[in-house]
């Protein structure tokens, strides 16, 4: 029986080594760029996309282990970029280079999930794994929070 | 301001698209932007740097690289401005790799918008003349009864419009103007506003391109792993392993390339995909000849700069008479500084794609200096530079890194092997083991002063690997060139003595965003907090006094500017309500002067025992006339994570020759649980703008410094101050 793997909606086979992390079945198998390469050890949280809605680090998640399992990239994040995060990052200016900031809000959009009002201490612990050399972390809090914001008053 | 040229007109060209349109194109002599007279639209290869277009869309293309320093956002906006375009309608393009046409494009020394601004600005005022001068023909009335306002041409009496789109085809017709004059300040649309990041959709969405993602039918992947000493070689090699695994294409030795921006040699395996290639890598059994640098050790190396710098070394300049000076000084005091090597770590790793024919050479790179891959490659191909198409594409980060371009070297070299187009991706071990580090330094400085606190003499020693070791390997101590902030320094120092000591290079030694700033603004602004403290007077009225008594009339300028950007900063972070703060808490004050640009900071801090946390930073800025509030303001952000990571932890440490660090679990660079509040203060300023993309670096280590001095009484003169060990 051949494996499945759902991408952002799509059914794609692992027709890979089956210990070829997700990261590289999505960059060079599949050539959706999105999700980005930074550390290859789990370290920097640039290559953050969601398995099952859970943030997850793609550089060291062996495909083969996803057989079945629903994966959400920045890609398939929101239909037209306005995930409320995507908007949040938009409305504070977030990026300078920009190529960490998918796993940044890939990060933040599992955290809300499972916190959505939370303390500054809060983001802060949730974001530490996520690394962001041209140090825009001031506005990634600030969006993390006005998000946060935006989600209660969508629920209430 | 009004700019007279009598020959502007070899200069600017105008000329019809072939879709319609105008396009102007600007050509300064030496450092310029040509035109091309091919006027003919296409995709790949656009001959002008401002399109508009029938439907008055507008393409202006942004020679510089952008890196996240904003730049591809800043210089076109001011184009846009100049020509009174509607920002909404304008795209922005990043060039290819084209000197000839773009004028200078590495991108590096915070240049981009003293080297750039003037002459974009002036292609945008003229293509608004143009647009006003076709308006006024279709309406048969003087050119100087219409004006321009956002994308279309007005005349006052009829109240008639024409768009620029209307407009496009007839005003590529009509002459060039001999003189443009631009805006004033008070007409600004776009310069000196705030200006989003105009990527930033791309970005959110996952769909900007950077040098990792080009994708090409065919494309094969490649891993690499480099001599881990500069000067060793390859000695023996079995890749047999390596080959066995499935999706292996080929393995490829590259021999080092000595010239500047050459690789440093290495072994690359070429594979179906990335991954693939990595594991690969794992699996060869080098045997490297690690050559004569094999036995550099920093902890070693540093311990002798300081002794270099502890003694007399050779002098580089000398004013008045330092020993009379030191000797009837009231108080003398004498410190080290220190610091160690560090490591660009950009998120994005070196990264290329490289297709190298018979009769071609086409590159898709993260570049800083798009010219320097094409010099790099025709040296190493025995091709002309201009036969190698360079495509500059985002960079994921640089900060100096990527103006070098081995990693590009290197995919070419495999592509000529394997004959097929090559991404080399390097892997974050590789990237942090094989860089152009900043360098690891010493700094010794002796100084007298009077009952009042004044200067009466200043020996300044200094000893690094220069950055001229990469082009003269012979180099062994900073060069005087290397002097000009220490010599310069705007405290009218009439008894001054500045000596070089020796530091021969052992690794390959690069600009790191802010260069040399970060350890002369560590070692001015501690000595001179120190000195405060000497005196026994507060660090801003100390700071105030050395300013004022400056009578050197060729420091007049940045003395002033210095001292008033240090009392923004100042008053903003409290200084003068500080006493109220919690005992543990005190605030530290540097200021530095570099790329042109002016930068203070006041870093407030909480001591606890050991521990330094970073609570506020007020951060000062005097650039001129500042082009973008956002990226000027984001740039000082950055400045203080990237300032804060290496005043505290992150330094590059050799063992045996090779870098012991890896990755970023024993390079730790900042992260966002430690994020102090920036604040920052622009100065509304006349002058000539100037870049941003360094200077905010060098003032917060040595603020930080001092404001954990103030708040415990211990004086860290080593960067990093907690180093991890490793």
């Amino acid at each position: 029986m051949e494996k499945m793997i759902i991408i952002n909606g799509e059914k794609y086979q692992i027709d890979v080594d089956s210990n070829m992390p997700l990261l590289w079945f999505l960059r060079d198998r599949l050539e959706i760029t999105g999700t980005k390469f930074g550390c290859g050890a789990g370290l920097c949280g640039a290559c953050t996309v969601h398995v099952d809605g859970v943030a997850t680090r793609a550089c060291v998640t062996p495909v083969g282990a996803l057989a079945d399992k629903k994966v959400t990239t920045i890609e398939g994040l929101s239909v037209d970029g306005d995930h409320p995060l995507q908007k949040a990052w938009v409305e504070n200016n977030v990026p300078q280079c920009g190529y960490c900031q998918a796993g940044q809000i890939m990060n933040a959009a599992s955290f809300l999930q499972q916190n959505p009002t939370p303390s500054s201490d809060e983001i802060d612990n949730a974001m530490q794994g996520n690394i962001c050399r041209c140090g825009t972390y001031q506005r990634i809090k600030k969006a993390i929070a006005d998000a946060a914001d935006e989600l209660a008053k969508e629920v209430s | 301001m009004s700019i007279a040229n009598e020959s502007r007109r070899k200069f600017l060209k105008a000329s019809t698209l072939a879709t319609g349109g105008l396009a102007i194109s600007i050509h300064l002599p030496a450092h310029a932007i040509a035109f091309s007279d091919n006027a003919q639209e296409s995709t790949f290869s656009p001959n002008a740097f401002i399109h508009i277009q029938d439907n008055g869309d507008v393409l202006i293309y942004c020679g510089r690289c952008e890196m996240g320093q904003g730049i591809n956002t800043a210089l076109p906006a001011a184009v846009a401005d100049e020509m009174d375009a509607d920002w909404q309608k304008v795209t922005v393009k990043q060039a290819d790799g084209n000197e000839e046409k773009y004028g200078p494009q590495a991108t590096g020394g915070s240049a981009s918008i003293r080297v750039m601004l003037t002459p974009m600005r002036e292609a945008g005022a003229s293509a608004k003349v143009m647009l006003i001068a076709a308006a006024a023909k279709v309406w048969n009335v003087e050119p100087s009864t219409c004006h321009a306002q956002k994308h279309a041409v007005y005349h006052q009496a009829s109240g008639k419009k024409l768009s620029y789109g209307e407009l496009a085809s007839l005003a590529a017709k009509q002459t060039v103007p001999e003189t443009v004059t631009l805006k004033a300040k008070k007409d600004f649309n776009y310069i000196g506003k705030f200006i989003p990041n105009q990527n930033i959709e791309q970005i959110i969405k996952g769909q900007l391109t950077y040098g990792v993602d080009t994708k090409l039918p065919g494309l094969k992947y490649a891993a690499i792993v480099h001599c881990p000493v500069l000067g060793g070689k390859l000695k023996s090699l079995n890749d047999k392993d390596a080959r066995a695994i499935k999706g292996v294409i080929d393995v490829v030795v590259i021999d080092r390339l000595a010239i500047p921006y050459g690789s440093i040699g290495g072994v690359a395996v070429v594979a179906d995909n990335s991954w693939t290639a990595q594991q690969a890598v794992k699996k060869l059994n080098i045997d490297w000849d690690l050559g004569e640098n094999a036995h550099y050790d920093t902890k070693k190396y540093k311990a002798q700069l300081v002794k270099n710098v502890e003694a007399p070394a050779q002098l580089v300049t000398e004013r008045g008479n330092l020993t009379e000076g030191l000797t009837n000084a009231a108080k003398t005091l004498k410190a080290t500084y220190t610091g160690g090597h560090l490591v660009h770590a950009p998120m994005e790793p070196n990264a290329s794609v490289v297709w190298v024919k018979d009769d071609s050479c086409e590159v898709w790179a993260a570049t800083q200096s798009p010219a320097d891959i094409q010099k790099v490659l025709a040296q190493f191909l025995g091709r002309e530079a201009k036969d190698i198409e360079v495509h500059v594409t985002m960079s994921g980060g640089a900060f100096g890194r990527k103006f070098k371009c081995d990693y590009v070297h290197e995919a070419a070299a495999i592509s000529q092997k394997i004959n097929a187009p090559v991404q080399l991706t390097w892997t974050r071990e590789e990237d942090t083991k094989t860089g152009y580090y900043h360098s690891i330094n010493a700094q010794h400085i002796e100084a007298g002063i009077d009952e009042q606190g004044n200067i009466k003499g200043w020996l300044h020693r200094v000893a690094f690997p220069s950055i001229g070791t990469l082009f003269n390997p012979a180099q062994i101590r900073p060069s005087d060139g290397d002097f000009s902030a220490v010599d310069n320094y705007p405290y009218g120092i009439e008894n001054f003595r500045s000596e070089s000591g020796e530091a021969k290079a052992h690794t390959r030694i690069g600009w790191y965003r802010a260069v040399y700033a970060i350890f002369y603004g560590f070692s001015f602004s501690s000595f001179t907090d120190e000195l405060a403290y000497l005196a026994g007077k507060d660090p801003l009225t100390y700071l105030n006094q050395l300013y004022d008594n400056n009578t050197n009339p060729d420091q007049q300028e940045q003395a002033a500017r210095s001292k008033h950007v240090v009392n923004l900063a100042a008053k903003k972070a409290g200084w003068f309500e500080r006493d109220k703060l919690p005992k543990n808490q005190a605030i530290g004050l540097a200021v530095h002067y570099s790329f042109q640009s002016y930068v203070a900071m006041a870093v407030r801090v909480e001591v606890n025992d050991e521990d330094i946390k970073v609570l506020q930073v007020d951060s000062a800025i005097d650039c001129g006339q500042v082009l973008n509030v956002n990226g000027a303001t984001a740039q000082m952000e950055g400045a203080v994570v990237m300032g804060m990571g290496l005043a505290l932890r992150t330094e590059v440490t050799f063992r045996e020759g090779a870098v012991v660090n890896t990755n970023f679990h024993n390079y730790p660079v900042m992260r966002i649980n430690e994020m102090p509040q920036v604040n920052v203060h622009i100065v509304d300023s006349e002058h000539p703008s100037t870049g941003l993309g360094e200077p905010g670096v060098a003032p917060f280590a040595p603020a930080l410094s001092n404001a954990v001095f103030a708040a415990s009484g211990k004086r860290y003169r080593d960067i990093p101050f907690k180093p991890m060990s490793v």
